[in-house]
């Protein structure tokens, strides 16, 4: 997975902001998504991100559905791609 | 983390949360812009009768190379992922490749607004080779005459190779319109001849009362019958070219989107060739000086001027008569 060629990742205070600038949409993500964008620029797959989630997160089966959704949603949006 | 419904919309852009704290969608919760309109230089070729910059002549005191470059090198350092270069006419000016060069070293989105009649093979071949986000180019008329009858010394055959030019490349080529009384009947038209060129998109939206625009407001205005119509034709060409081409327009006048910044101001901000920084377009108010000071110092300016009184009470009055809507170039420092 990557990053599609317009989207632009800045963080925040108070979380993280996605950027596609060719759309000009903006998405704004909490503490828990900017972890998971910061693992997709390093490269890491999705069993790599959840692995990675699970052993910081006390509730590790939710966290599994979560990346998936989450990585759905970015999917979704055209914010990722695969490589 | 699903996407939840919440949708606000900031530097005319859409706000989708994903699973997000309840900040991030006010300007005050940003560490720095997010997007930065530049106007690089004053000096243009063309006569625009809607111009909002009223560009011509350059200013006699616009940045040197040295502040341009110390001003790019704060929008990296900031990571400000957008930044729209414009004029005048921006490759009129000097350092104009030097500029995009720096930004996009640093994988910094960049998109040029230009009248294209300076686009060439060697500048298309330059232009492709920095990727940029997108060139917008001006075509206000599906038949040359038309076109240059708002864009005074313009040439529409030299804007719409630019177009094929730039297309054919593979840059994302954008084609901005903007309607007036003599221009809005070929809206269908220009449209249907940009799909024909190839572009990515087909930018417009009702022309904005601020500028040489606003001096020649009583002719240049649609009525609105016509605009009832454009906006009809627009519905239609969105259909039609969905997936294909994109066809979008800013849906906002000047007045509701002064009224809308009012509450809702922008991520951010509007340099004009000397370094000043405007409020934003329609208001005379400048809210910092990037020669002065630096680009951190300006963003907690501008945040401030947004809530002061003589700002908010100024806006209140040119939404009650909008022909002080003329006075957006006159600036004022606050």
């Amino acid at each position: 997975m990557h990053f599609t060629e317009h989207v632009k990742i800045r963080n925040e205070k108070f979380g993280t902001v996605i950027f596609e600038t060719l759309t000009e949409k903006i998405f704004i993500t909490n503490e828990t998504g900017g972890k998971i964008l910061q693992l997709i620029d390093q490269g890491r797959d999705m069993p790599q991100i959840i692995d990675e989630l699970q052993n910081s997160y006390e509730d590790n089966q939710k966290i599994g559905k979560d990346v998936t959704s989450f990585i759905d949603c970015l999917k979704q949006n055209d914010l990722i791609a695969r490589r | 983390m699903n996407i939840e419904a919440r949708t606000e919309t900031s530097l005319n852009a859409t706000i989708d949360i994903l699973k997000a704290p309840e900040k991030g969608t006010r300007f005050e919760d940003y560490s720095a812009p997010l997007f930065v309109a530049w106007q690089i230089n004053s000096e243009c070729n063309l006569g625009c009768l809607h111009c909002c910059e009223e560009a011509g002549h350059s200013m006699p005191d616009e940045m040197n190379k040295e502040e341009a470059f110390r001003l790019l090198e704060q929008i990296v350092e900031a990571k400000i992922p957008y930044v729209a270069f414009s004029g005048g006419e921006p490759l009129l000016h000097p350092y104009f490749f030097e500029m995009c060069e720096y930004l996009r070293k640093d994988n910094v989105s960049l998109k040029v607004e230009t009248n294209g009649e300076f686009i060439d093979g060697k500048t298309a071949d330059r232009l492709a080779k920095l990727k940029f986000r997108s060139v917008q180019i001006s075509l206000d008329g599906a038949k040359a005459a038309t076109h240059e009858k708002l864009r005074l010394a313009g040439d529409w055959v030299k804007a719409v190779d630019a177009c094929r030019l730039l297309i054919k490349k593979g840059v994302t080529t954008e084609v901005v319109f903007v309607p007036t009384k003599f221009n809005i009947h070929e809206t269908g038209d220009l449209i249907d001849f940009a799909n024909s060129l190839g572009v990515y998109g087909v930018y417009t939206g009702k022309i904005m009362r601020i500028g040489r625009a606003a001096k020649n407001w009583d002719i240049l205005n649609p009525s609105d019958e016509e605009y009832e119509k454009f906006f009809a034709v627009l519905k239609e060409k969105i259909e039609k070219y969905k997936g294909k081409m994109k066809v979008y327009y800013y849906p906002y006048d000047v007045l509701e989107e002064l009224k809308y910044r009012l509450e809702c101001p922008s991520a951010s901000v509007l340099i004009i060739p000397n370094g000043k920084v405007k409020l934003i377009g329609p208001l005379p108010f400048i809210c910092g000086d990037l020669k002065k000071q630096n680009l951190a110092e300006v963003w907690h300016d501008y945040q401030k001027a947004w809530r002061n009184p003589e700002v908010i009470q100024f806006t209140k009055k040119v939404l009650a008569d909008p022909n002080l809507l003329s006075q957006s170039n006159n600036w004022k420092e606050i």
